[in-house]
């Protein structure tokens, strides 16, 4: 037991002691996952509303193939984006394997049909004659879908909240993808993984608090702006 | 002008809607009643182009509007409102000003002027969760005008409202549509918010147009049983037409005989049609011009309305209306002995299969 306490003593000091190397994989867990979170939320928000609303066929199957997208394993996309990426691949041109455009990619795969299928609920879930209500008022399909987006702000930041945490706390996809390389590709879910098969457990404590410290701040910051929202929301 | 042709839609075991002919003359306000799921929310969502039928035509200003590519400009021509007002999160304001943004106009005075019409002024800037239900109505009122539609369509629109503040509005409503000069399909099954409203009247039930005409044609001269019995017609007896003298036909109901002025000849099985409020009651025989008098027994009294149903056996059963005023001083209870009169001319004879 003395290891783990002694773990968080030595972790607590790494993060209060600003560590560069700490804090440069910090910076970059953080970038590549709201970047990839921020295309997800481009992709996935219209594109679930869009399906929402449409009749169109075959529409249940793709509900269904999002459904089952919102719970792909990250170590299969990261197998997939790595053959892809790789230099045989027929994505190989963007040599993109192992740095952080190929991590960002690989989140955004598992992070979109998240987002997605939870803003489609969102969507669906309104009252049908509010959306033919808002046709009827003169909007055309992109302003009908930012008056849904808007009015159902609460489960769409909800939903963002959901992909962000997906992408942040996953090891798989950016260990394939990324490659864990030191001062490059390196973020905290790898560095964690890596430090503990070293036995480095109080770096790898650490790197886990800081994680845990990060995703509740963002967590905090989303929830703070959808509770904010409570009160406007019909 | 708004022709209807052969307009058709099934909905297998649900609604079979079929519109023959149907013809809405521009301006003025043109109201469809009907109980539910006879098919009249489903009429104005065929011409929001919301659902397609499965045949037929709506020509509206002179295009066959089910054969439209463009659905944005037809539906930027009209406005519809819901029996639920379905306001946006934000401002009164910015709700009323929503169809003007949604077509690149920023007219504030067209927005004003809509706030003033509907007595909402002071809400301009207040959000819309903190409204009450009638105040949302107006605004959902307000949205729907502020863009000045040449069609205006109202599904049930006072439907969630309380009496005395559907009756406020309505007024109001029927005093701004005159002068927008807007046409309004309006459906509602609700006859007395039909009557205050509108200027033509079409009677629907199971998915098909029963009666067409001026309201009171259609209230006083229903066409059908079924439509008697859904504008209000308490009271509906069999009878045979025995003797015929000029216009007047004189009716064996049961052992009784009633009076009616009609164009049915002698011989003719018939429906009796009375409406309550055609029907006087008194302590006394009346003496009145009305050739039809009825000594009967009170028994049922209820409350309706602002005043009271009142059910006399007379040989028949009658139902009379009568105010709270009249209940107090005649005294009335059941079991009392009363007289009922009714003229020869309030009542409306359907003939019915013998």
């Amino acid at each position: 037991m003395h290891f783990i306490s002694e773990g968080f003593r030595k972790g607590i000091t790494l993060i209060f002691g600003l560590n560069p190397e700490v804090l440069a994989i910090l910076k970059l867990s953080l970038s590549v996952s709201i970047f990839a979170t921020l295309i997800a939320v481009c992709i996935a928000v219209p594109l679930g509303s869009i399906i929402a609303i449409k009749k169109f066929p075959l529409k249940k199957i793709i509900i269904v193939l999002i459904n089952t997208g919102m719970g792909l394993p990250p170590v299969v996309v990261g197998l997939f984006v790595a053959l892809f990426l790789s230099r045989n691949g027929p994505l190989g041109f963007l040599q993109w394997l192992y740095t952080p455009r190929g991590m960002v990619l690989a989140q955004v795969i598992i992070a979109t049909p998240i987002i997605t299928g939870l803003s489609l609920a969102a969507v669906q879930s309104v009252d049908p004659k509010f959306y033919r209500q808002i046709l009827a008022l003169g909007a055309t399909t992109r302003q009908s879908i930012c008056i849904l987006v808007k009015e159902t702000r609460l489960a769409i930041l909800a939903a963002v909240i959901a992909g962000f945490g997906s992408i942040i706390s996953e090891v798989g996809a950016v260990m394939m993808v990324g490659g864990n390389i030191k001062g490059q590709t390196r973020v905290l879910t790898t560095a964690t993984v890596l430090e503990t098969n070293m036995g480095n457990f109080d770096i790898a404590i650490a790197l886990g608090l800081i994680l845990l410290t990060m995703s509740l701040i963002v967590n905090l910051a989303l929830t703070f702006i959808q509770q904010s929202n409570t009160g406007q929301q019909k | 002008m708004i022709e209807i042709e052969n307009l058709k839609l099934d909905f297998p075991g649900r609604l079979n809607l079929f519109i023959e002919k149907l013809s809405i003359k521009k301006g003025g306000i043109f109201a469809i009643i009907g109980p539910n799921g006879a098919g009249k929310s489903t009429f104005l969502n065929i011409i929001a182009l919301f659902q397609k039928p499965d045949k037929g035509t709506i020509e509206i200003w002179g295009k066959n509007i089910l054969n439209l590519k463009d659905k944005l400009t037809f539906r930027r021509k009209i406005s519809l409102v819901f029996s639920q007002p379905y306001l946006f999160s934000g401002s009164v304001y910015n709700n009323i000003s929503l169809p003007l943004r949604l077509r690149g106009m920023r007219d504030t005075r067209a927005v004003d002027e809509m706030l003033g019409l509907f007595r909402i002024g002071h809400l301009k800037e207040s959000k819309t969760d903190a409204l009450s239900q009638g105040e949302m109505h107006r605004v959902a009122l307000a949205r729907a005008f502020v863009s000045r539609p040449q069609l205006l369509l109202l599904d049930e629109p006072f439907l969630s409202l309380d009496p005395s503040y559907k009756e406020e509005l309505i007024v109001q409503l029927g005093h701004i549509i005159h002068t927008q000069e807007t046409t309004v399909i309006f459906v509602t099954q609700d006859q007395l918010e039909a009557l205050s409203l509108s200027d033509n009247l079409a009677v629907m039930m199971d998915g098909k147009i029963l009666q067409q005409g001026r309201p009171q044609g259609i209230f006083s001269k229903p066409d059908s049983k079924e439509i008697a019995d859904f504008v209000g017609v308490e009271t509906i007896l069999e009878g045979d037409i025995f003797k015929k003298e000029d216009n007047l036909c004189f009716v064996k109901v049961g052992e009784k005989i009633i009076e009616a002025v009609s164009e049915y000849d002698a011989g003719n099985s018939v429906f009796v049609c009375i409406r309550p409020e055609d029907v006087v009651i008194s302590r006394y025989a009346d003496i009145s011009s009305a050739r039809n008098h009825f000594k009967g027994q009170i028994s049922d009294i209820e409350p309706w309305g602002l005043g009271y149903k009142l059910r006399l056996g007379c040989g028949f059963s009658l139902i009379a209306s009568v105010t709270k005023q009249s209940v107090e001083n005649l005294n009335l209870k059941p079991g009392e002995e009363i007289f009922a009169s009714f003229k020869a001319t309030a009542i409306h004879l359907i003939r019915r299969e013998s």
